[in-house]
């Protein structure tokens, strides 16, 4: 066998937004760019369920969200779906250990564990007119969303989740099938606004820029055009 | 185009979230082989197309992907209320029975 | 030149600022301030379009959203915008606008002149035309329409402007920036409440901008609205948005608004990066529409000429733009309000004469104010018809009996360049009839009107509700804002606004004033101008037994046109009334429908067109694709590779280039956008045993299985492969359009009817990236890229699955296969998807590897008679119909979905439609799919159908066209010759075994 050298993608990889990203600044009325390879574990469970509760909180380090909001935890953040479903979004590197440690858990429960890791992309969107942008996409009353709420919902024809981990900006997870469209169309409704692919702050101890892992960056590629 | 309250969610959201599924609790016979050609046609086909209060069933496709049923005029488009299948239907059967 | 400009006090245009602007090519100016409307009157302009029907000479009627005739195209090539109304159409420098009616010129039209047309259509001239000899008739009447139809023109070009849409959810949504309108909104600001208020003009005020006299608490109202505003503006909680039409009200307060960005500015000054026009879809707790009054002309003969308006009209142009519309003017009314026109015309120089249709004339005060200012009044007179053709030239009074609507005797004729009238106010309802709402008659308002106490989540206030005094109007308005803040459980901050108290004397109930003459035989005396409706036309309608006023609505086209009936209806409903002998109460209204006043597409359609009219789904090896040379076809919303072509190749040669390749040695296809769900749980088996029509108990893991999903009706609605992960795990796979559908069939079936199943779905349809090879290499291929996986044949049968890693991705490799030859297909997480396809590519080089699209896919599958889901089925197809009874489970315990009906006395009759295969006499036709299949061929119309071509393509493998097709009962008539109706020909075609290549399967298990 040859020695193998894979690469990951992200589902944006051909808008080539590294190449485009300038630094933060309070000009920039809209600013996004994407947070790239993150894994993420669809957590299937009744969540009412003191057991299966446990088990969760056990492997991420996070308390069950009740409907409508996120946690987080050691392992990252967990985005509330469904009375039977969570989203965990960790760090790539972590995945199999994850995927595993839930095995484990929810032994003997009727519960699992779903990688989507290949699905799913994750972006920022911030900026004084963020939420005007949100209200340009979709019909959910984005004003509303407070800090620690996750709402999934429609943006434009395709769907997706939008987190408001703080007032100044709010994160989309959005499916990879619908992430060329989404971007497209996010680049289009900023049309009026100052728009800028910023550099995402530094992780810190956000929870959820933390998790981005530079190792598996993809080797930079030309933007290619459909 | 209306909002809808999902039970699931405890949220109430506009329309373009959800899925319409079709008149609510309509039981699949328990022994289809058992049923006559009528019986059977009437559980697929027959459907009471109500002018009124109408118990519908709503999934909430863009969100939890869960069916619950809705109680809607369909004339007036008012909503009586949503509740989950199970909770729905107690009020459904006191409802068919009064 | 009879209109002319004078100074108003009151005046919003700004004379320092003059604008020039261009109508039907000639050079004009106006002022910035204006409306094309006003600055056409103050240049003179008078004719400005001719009536559909009859071709007459028509003007300028009304200042507003009511206005009928003067319909405009304003700009050209790609900024075209036809039929605004110019009385809508802000003015600004260097505007261009031309008429949009008469032929062959607007000065001299045919329709016009000959009069030809108004005997060829009479009310319910559709109609008739239709019901009688169509067929010899119609190319005469098209011809004429044709010719005579029609206003602006569409544009032709792109359009290059931006839109967009913007969503609110908001406490209160205040439609209306009138005096009204600012007290409601003034009021929910104060109290706390997240508020948004519409205006359809360039700036507030509402009636208030017209009417230079209005006072509110003691100072003149225009101050006290700049006060409103200016507070309003302070509160944080209020948006005002100006030129934003609410244009439609639907279920649970979802209003509809556009909003007229930059439509005011010059074309060469807008900002290409702002929005045009943006719609506003607002979801509002409570509504208040205080959308105001329209005035309503009377009815009386030759009331279209130009020169003819409405005295609101006449007032607007004077104090608002500074125009006054005649030198010589007659109004006529049968209200009070009305006299405030007379009375600034005037003031400002005009000879004006005050026909009132009442004996006793208006309130003293009114009066004495109208005579000192100059008025000359005639009271207990109407206009029985007007002179003059092109222009006003004056009118043949009559003195009107003064208890009935019928004529005492004749009066004088006058001379007039102007003409006005007021047939009282009209409420503007509509929003609250747009959602199964009805108005009301009010008699002593003379209007249709919205209850006071508005309903449920929508309060009315002012004009709306008919009150037609600015002093009850606010109180009204103080009334119902406080009802509805006190619902929201807030109080309401500041006392009621006081307008000026005024004596006012009864109208007089008339709509249609007489001329002494029976309906139909005096000058026509018209109610819509746009449709060319005249009072005559109504009777006749009643005549025809046209009983309901939906119904002579339809059959005289009331209220049809753009305007929407603003300024006809309700003289349509009272004439109407009379005729049918009711009172206009049971006559009622027509139904009001979105939208108020016309929108554009581009508004309509935001941001969602070109490339994101509908999203574009693209897999993880779409760079891979272009760099191929792929042409792309849709597939759901999929973006699908569709063929590879190379150099100058046709799609028929890459086509017939892949297939071999691929039959010959190694292909490979993108296949990740099959749908993928993850079935899990203890009763995952069960569940796949009842949603399935095959069987799921005795697969192994490391197995996988076609599936048939039947419908409860029996008919076949997916297919795809499932793989046994473990005992309680699978992997299922759907057709490309059919993910979402199934998943959501998954769940409802699971949710509603089998909630005791231990089982979940999730999708994971983009999670996998999967990459087909396929073809007698690719064992060869998949050796090179992985070690882990055993691939001989022997311990790798087909339709088994195995996990391992390719090319040091971990991976599952389904050896499946949609051709018929050897294949497996590589699943991976899709961050590696274009990492694997290039490894692919890579590894099988030395092979001449070929990727392919769905095309060649096609013909691969239907060589070998796979079916198409959607292609070769559509809702009325069973397993049987197909040929795949094999793949249904009957002594399966469980009632599968769908097994019942396979029962049915429809589902087992013999002569249904069946797959069938077809091969043509003569080898080179390839069918056209769709195309009907006969059994003779000498048939002729009409001929029983027997079935259709559902796939047909030309197979080079074997070197002719194969078909697949549905036939009636075509499972018993192998061998027969049957005659497929293609590409205008009969082309005689034997039916033959769907599996084309290899029947023994010997290639997909090799």
């Amino acid at each position: 066998m040859p020695n193998f050298q894979p690469y990951l993608q992200s589902p944006l990889v051909n808008f080539n937004l590294p190449a485009e990203t300038v630094p933060a600044d309070s000009s920039q009325q809209v600013r996004a760019n994407e947070l790239p390879l993150l894994g993420y574990i669809a957590i299937r469970g009744e969540l009412a369920d003191a057991a299966i509760a446990a088990a969760v909180s056990s492997v991420t380090g996070a308390s069950v969200p009740a409907a409508g909001q996120f946690s987080t935890g050691d392992a990252g953040v967990l985005v509330w779906v469904s009375p039977d479903e969570l989203l965990l979004v960790t760090r790539r590197a972590e995945l199999a250990q994850r995927l595993a440690a839930f095995e484990a858990a929810f032994a003997g429960l009727f519960a699992h564990a779903v990688d989507n890791s290949g699905g799913l992309t994750c972006l920022s969107l911030s900026g004084s007119e963020h939420v005007t942008v949100l209200r340009h996409m979709g019909v959910y009353d984005f004003e509303s969303l407070a800090v620690g709420q996750a709402v999934s919902t429609v943006l434009g024809k395709a769907g997706g989740t939008v987190l408001r981990l703080e007032d100044d900006g709010v994160f989309l997870i959005i499916r990879r099938s619908f992430a060329d469209y989404l971007w497209l169309l996010l680049r289009k409704v900023c049309t009026p606004y100052r728009f800028a692919v910023a550099k995402l702050a530094e992780s810190g101890s956000h929870p959820l820029l933390r998790l981005l892992d530079k190792q598996h960056a993809a080797p930079a590629r030309k933007a290619v055009t459909a | 185009m209306f909002q809808l309250h999902c039970p699931h969610c405890g949220a109430t959201r506009e329309e373009e979230e959800f899925s319409y599924a079709g008149e609510a609790y309509i039981a699949r016979p328990a022994n289809p082989e058992e049923a006559s050609d009528a019986e059977w046609g009437d559980y697929l086909f027959m459907r009471k197309n109500t002018r009124g209060w109408f118990w519908e069933q709503w999934q909430h496709t863009a969100g939890c992907r869960k069916v619950f049923v809705v109680k809607r005029h369909t004339a007036s488009y008012q909503i009586a209320g949503s509740w989950t299948l199970a909770e729905g239907k107690a009020h459904y059967l006191k409802e068919s029975e009064a | 030149m009879s209109a002319y400009r004078v100074h108003r006090n009151s005046q919003r245009i700004d004379s320092q600022s003059p604008l020039k602007f261009t109508f039907d090519g000639k050079q004009m100016q106006g002022f910035a301030g204006d409306t094309l409307a006003s600055a056409l009157i103050a240049n003179g302009v008078k004719l400005i379009g001719r009536s559909f029907k009859y071709g007459r000479p028509r003007g300028i009627i009304g200042h507003g959203s009511e206005e009928p005739n003067a319909l405009i195209q304003l700009e050209t090539g790609a900024y075209t915008v036809p039929d605004l109304k110019a009385t809508q159409v802000e003015l600004y420098h260097g505007l261009s606008a031309t008429t949009t009616t008469g032929f062959p010129s607007l000065h001299f039209d045919l329709k016009g002149m000959a009069g030809t047309f108004a005997r060829f259509m009479p009310p319910g001239f559709y109609y008739k035309t239709f019901m009688g000899p169509v067929k010899a008739a119609w190319p005469l009447y098209e011809k004429m329409i044709r010719m005579a139809a029609g206003y602006g023109r569409a544009p032709v070009e792109a359009d290059p402007e931006y839109y967009d849409h913007l969503h609110h959810h908001v406490d209160v949504l205040v439609v209306g920036g009138g005096a009204c309108g600012l007290w409601a909104a003034t009021l929910a600001g104060r109290a706390g409440l997240k508020t948004l208020l519409v205006d359809e003009q360039n700036e507030a005020g509402g009636w208030m901008l017209s009417d230079a006299s209005a006072r509110i608490d003691g100072k003149p109202a225009m101050q006290w609205v700049n006060e409103r505003l200016a507070e309003l503006d302070s509160l944080g909680n209020v948006t005002v948005l100006r030129r934003t039409t609410a244009f439609a009200l639907h279920e649970q307060n979802l209003v509809q608004a556009l909003e007229l960005c930059q439509d005011h500015l010059p074309i060469g000054s807008r900002n290409p990066g702002q929005p045009r026009q943006r719609l506003h879809k607002i979801r509002a707790h409570h509504v208040v529409l205080a959308a105001g009054a329209i005035e309503r002309p009377l009815v009386y003969g030759n009331n279209d000429r130009p020169g003819v308006m409405t005295a609101a009209a006449g007032q607007t142009y004077l104090n608002r733009y500074g125009v006054a519309v005649g030198r010589n003017v007659l109004l006529m009314t049968h209200n009070d309000a009305a006299y405030d026109a007379a009375r600034d015309l005037a003031e400002a120089g005009s000879r004006v004469t005050l026909i009132d249709t009442r004996l006793r004339g208006a309130a003293d005060w009114r009066q004495q104010q109208a005579k000192q200012a100059g008025v000359e009044l005639m009271l207990g007179y109407g206009i029985a018809q007007v002179h003059g053709k092109t222009a006003v030239s004056g009118a043949q009074l009559v003195q009107l009996d003064p208890f009935t609507n019928t004529v005492r005797g004749k009066g004088p004729r006058l001379s007039a360049d102007s003409i006005l009238s007021s047939g009282g106010l009209t409420s503007t309802v509509h929003l609250f009839c747009h959602n199964t709402g009805r108005p009301y008659w009010k008699e002593e308002s003379l209007s249709f009107v919205v209850p006071d106490e508005g309903r449920q989540g929508i309060s009315c206030a002012g004009a709306i509700t008919g009150r037609w005094e600015l002093s009850s109007a606010l109180a009204q308005t103080h009334a119902a804002t406080s009802a509805m803040l006190a619902g929201f459980g807030r109080s309401t901050h500041g006392d009621c606004p006081q307008g000026d108290e005024h004596e006012v004397a009864a109208t007089r109930r008339l709509f249609r004033v007489p001329d002494g003459l029976a309906e139909g035989h005096g000058a026509k005396a018209f109610v819509d101008f746009q449709n060319d409706v005249s009072a005559a036309d109504i009777h006749l309608a009643v005549r025809e037994n046209y009983r309901s006023i939906e119904h002579v609505k339809r059959y005289t086209a009331l209220g049809f046109g753009t305007d929407q009936g603003k300024l006809s209806n309700v003289n349509g409903f009272a004439i109407a009334a009379e005729a049918l002998g009711k009172p206009i109460s049971a006559v009622g209204t027509t139904t009001y429908r979105p939208a108020y006043t016309p929108v554009t597409f581009g508004a309509l359609a935001g941001s969602h067109k070109a490339d994101t009219f509908e999203p574009r789904r693209y897999t993880a090896m779409q760079a891979s694709h272009l760099k191929r040379g792929a042409l792309f076809e849709t597939v759901g919303q999929w973006m699908r590779p569709w063929y590879f072509p190379q150099g100058k190749e046709t799609m028929h040669q890459a086509v017939d280039r892949e297939c071999l390749a691929t039959r010959n040695s190694v292909g490979v296809m993108d296949a990740s956008t099959l749908g993928k769900i993850d079935v899990k749980g203890p009763d995952a088996r069960e569940f796949l045993n009842r949603i399935y029509s095959n069987a799921w108990s005795k697969l192994d893991p490391g197995k996988c299985r076609y599936g048939l999903m039947l419908d409860e009706n029996g008919m076949v609605m997916d297919d795809g492969v499932t793989a046994c992960i473990a005992d309680d795990h699978f992997h299922m796979t759907t057709t490309t359009g059919g993910a979402a559908r199934v998943l959501n069939w998954l769940e409802r079936w699971h949710q509603t009817e089998w909630p005791e199943l231990q089982v979940r779905f999730t999708s994971t349809t983009d999670h996998w990236s999967t990459t087909a090879v396929v073809g007698p290499k690719s064992r060869a291929v998949l050796q090179k890229l992985c070690s882990d996986i055993d691939l001989s044949a022997e311990n790798f049968k087909f339709m088994d699955w195995r996990e391992g890693t390719v090319a040091g991705v971990p991976a599952k490799v389904f050896r499946i296969s949609f051709s018929g030859e050897l294949a497996y297909e590589i699943n991976v997480d899709a961050c590696y998807g274009h990492y694997i396809w290039e490894q692919v590519m890579a590894a099988g080089d030395e092979f001449g590897i070929t990727p392919y699209g769905t095309e060649t896919m096609h013909v691969l599958r239907a060589e070998k008679g796979f079916i198409i889901v959607g292609q070769d089925t559509d809702g009325s197809m069973t397993p049987m119909d197909l040929a795949m009874g094999w793949a249904v489970g009957m002594k399966k315990p469980f009632s599968f979905l769908g097994k019942r009906s396979l029962s049915r006395s429809d589902t087992v009759r013999s002569d249904r439609k069946q797959l069938v295969g077809l091969y043509t006499e003569d080898p080179k036709v390839v069918l056209t799919e769709g195309a009907q299949i006969l059994s003779t061929p000498d048939a002729t119309p009409p001929a029983a159908m027997q079935g259709h071509v559902t796939s047909s393509y030309h197979s080079a493998f074997l070197g002719r066209s194969i078909a697949m097709a549905v036939l009636k009962g075509g499972s018993q008539r192998s061998g027969d010759t049957v005659y497929v109706w293609a590409q205008g020909k009969m082309h005689p075609a034997k039916v033959v075994s769907s599996v084309f290549v290899d029947q023994e399967g010997v290639r997909q298990h090799a």
